[in-house]
């Protein structure tokens, strides 16, 4: 992926640059918000990173400026604002995605990652997912692997459906609370990787290839692939 | 003086007073032309249609019919005034003139005003005196014939000195009265432009101290509840704000300062250790740095949440909430957990009234209490989430577990910022969760209790419970 990363803080812009060309995407950087309107009007991005905290113009306006051009490119505004206010103010001016600094970089890597997904996906609505032989149709509600259906509670049945709508791609238990349960506050306790691991009991335990796995220090990943 | 004259109050007065004035001035106006105006034209076409019987009279019957006829009328009316001539002789026929008025011959066949005496007579019809009277009218020349030689002035006027007087007398009584009320008006006006003033002033002068840094000055109200005692408290409550946000920044500073010092010291000394150390030493130090930074981090995480609450802008917009809904999500979110950890988990729901608050914070406000459940409920078997109505009828919400417990003479100090007891040093945290929670109840004006929680299996003894009163809502 083609990523802008627009942020002030230098140190702050290069550790994530340096991650995020580790994880194979190349990045441009930006310092302040005029320059980053600058390069992403040229255009040829798959997805911003903005802080909403800028010199000259602030990341709001950045992107309300991009989507009045008709600029569709997902977009992730970083802010040291975590409160459920500015989460929304940030969602308004056309954000997809929110961050709260200080932030994990594997964190900011899966959000990435899932924004890109967004886009590239077709944009027929898409009901039946598919992952191995594991199967999920989200509109007569159903699981199946191998042909034998699982019985799924109604989260259980969300947060499969969360995870493999991110097939292949790291999921984070902030990820998974914020889109499954909808809470913007980390509990200090595992109560995700609980959730997770009587899922996996369900959909992995009685077959060979286990599909859903833990990815250490980032969170959760639903792929076919070893 | 010259202040109030500036003032918006006594611009309105003045603007009223002169458009008061003028309405009674137009009144007056008004009634003059009604009253006096009326009567002037009724008394002018009187003396016309008498002047005209008389002109008939005269050609029909000649000069004697009509001094007789005059004659007879000064007899029968007070106020009709009448004056037969011959001329050129100049004889003065019938009347009750004593002589021609001057104006008579200059306004020949027009109406004029003039003035005349008239005896002053007593009851017993004897005369003490001689009045100045004031009356109107109209002279006329009667002849036989075109080329008569002999003709006739006839003078008809009708008395009008009470009508005058009246008349002078209302134009007095109305100016003085419209003068009177001009008069009335500014002093009114510059009365309440100075009472204004003075709160106004009020207002200024606390502006000006809390300016100058004393943020505890407050405005004084009257409590006549008017608009400027509402003004005052409206200002007053926006100070209390201000004051309770200041404070609110003060407090994260200080205990910025204060919590982040030292881990932040720590650091430093274990990097400048570092350097003087081995390869092995290095990595070992980075590492602790690291998980150090995290801890500083989280610390000012949760400073920041807590003081974003306090000043209620965490907060959001306090709307309706299911209450029982949201204890019914967290409770399906923390069971699992609770169950692995080998806890028995119980949700109970009872009918809870709504009340108003964010459900991100109060969801936040319960995962804090499971889990401190979970991490303090050594030993403990149970944990139970419960809902319902409290005593006062507002909400309550509440965690009990059977574990270890807090001791009664140190339950208040656990919402203390940092306060972690003696038996908890080991487990990690912050120890800013109950401070979190504490500012979450203030945020919704509801209120937290510590109490006995769930009985031991034995021992006699119990665990803790937590619980989140809510008002009754309106």
């Amino acid at each position: 992926m083609r990523i802008l990363l627009v942020e002030d803080d230098a140190e702050a812009a290069a550790y994530a640059a340096k991650g995020l060309r580790d994880a194979g995407h190349v990045v441009d950087h930006a310092l302040d918000g005029e320059s980053g309107l600058n390069m992403a009007t040229s255009g040829g991005y798959d997805a911003y990173v903005i802080d909403r905290m800028l010199p000259k113009m602030d990341g709001l306006s950045l992107l309300s400026n991009r989507r009045e051009e008709g600029d569709e490119t997902p977009a992730l505004f970083l802010s040291a604002l975590g409160e459920v206010d500015d989460r929304v103010s940030g969602l308004k001016a056309g954000g997809d995605d929110y961050l709260v600094k200080p932030y994990a970089f594997s964190e900011l890597l899966a959000r990435i990652e899932a924004l890109g997904r967004r886009r590239a996906a077709p944009t027929d609505v898409v009901t039946r997912f598919k992952v191995g032989d594991l199967e999920l149709d989200v509109l007569t509600r159903t699981v199946r692997r191998a042909e034998r259906k699982i019985d799924l509670q109604p989260r259980e049945f969300r947060l499969l459906e969360y995870l493999i709508r991110h097939a292949g791609q790291v999921v984070t238990r902030t990820m998974l609370l914020e889109n499954v349960w909808e809470y913007h506050f980390d509990p200090q306790t595992n109560v995700i990787d609980v959730h997770i691991s009587r899922l996996r009991a369900k959909i992995d335990k009685d077959f060979d290839k286990p599909l859903l796995k833990t990815i250490r220090g980032a969170g959760y990943r639903l792929s076919d692939a070893e | 003086m010259l202040r109030i004259l500036r003032t918006t109050s006594f611009r309105f007065t003045l603007i009223y007073v002169v458009l008061f004035a003028s309405a009674v001035a137009l009144l007056g106006v008004y009634l003059y032309n009604a009253t006096f105006g009326e009567a002037a034209k009724q008394t002018d076409a009187v003396i016309d249609s008498e002047i005209s019987v008389l002109a008939d009279l005269f050609s029909t019957s000649g000069s004697g019919m009509l001094t007789r006829v005059i004659r007879q009328r000064t007899a029968w009316s007070d106020d009709a005034i009448y004056m037969l001539i011959g001329a050129p002789s100049g004889a003065v026929l019938a009347g009750n003139l004593t002589a021609l008025p001057p104006e008579a011959l200059t306004a020949e066949g027009g109406f004029f005003n003039f003035k005349f005496e008239k005896p002053l007579v007593d009851a017993a019809g004897r005369e003490v005196g001689i009045q100045q009277r004031e009356a109107r009218g109209k002279m006329m020349r009667f002849r036989a014939s075109a080329d008569a030689e002999q003709s006739y002035l006839v003078v008809v006027a009708r008395d009008v000195a009470s009508r005058e007087f009246l008349r002078e007398r209302s134009r007095s009584v109305v100016t003085r009265a419209a003068l009177v009320t001009v008069a009335f008006g500014v002093v009114i006006g510059l009365i309440f432009s100075r009472t204004l003033l003075r709160r106004v002033e009020v207002v200024s002068k606390t502006a000006r101290a809390i300016r100058g840094g004393d943020l505890s000055q407050r405005i004084p109200t009257t409590g006549s509840g008017d608009e400027l005692d509402d003004l005052g408290s409206n200002l007053n409550a926006m100070l209390d704000q201000i004051e309770r946000l200041m404070a609110g920044m003060r407090e994260v500073s200080d205990n910025i300062a204060h919590d982040l010092r030292s881990p932040l010291t720590r650091i430093r000394n274990r990097l400048n250790n570092a350097l003087e150390g081995d390869a092995e030493a290095k990595d070992a130090a980075l590492r602790a740095t690291i998980d150090d930074s995290e801890k500083v981090l989280a610390t000012f995480n949760a400073l920041l949440s807590i003081a974003r609450i306090q000043s209620g802008e965490g907060a959001g917009v306090m709307k309706p909430i299911d209450i029982v809904a949201i204890a019914e999500e967290m409770a399906e979110l923390y069971e699992p957990a609770a169950q692995d950890a080998g806890f028995d988990f119980k949700f109970i729901a009872a009918p809870t009234p709504q009340i108003k608050g964010s459900r991100e914070l109060v969801s936040q406000a319960v995962a804090n209490f499971l889990d401190n459940a979970l991490k303090y409920a050594d030993g403990g078997t149970r944990i139970e989430l419960s809902v319902g109505r409290s005593k006062s009828g507002g909400a309550v919400l509440s965690v009990a577990d059977d574990g270890p417990g807090i001791a009664p003479e140190n339950r208040e100090r656990v919402f203390e910022r940092f306060v972690r007891l003696e038996q908890s040093r080991s487990t990690p945290g912050s120890g800013l969760g109950l401070s979190l929670v504490s500012a979450i109840a203030r945020a919704h004006g509801a209120k937290l209790e510590l109490s006995d929680g769930l009985p031991h299996a034995e021992g006699g003894g119990c665990g803790l419970r937590i619980s989140m009163t809510f008002a009754p809502g309106d």
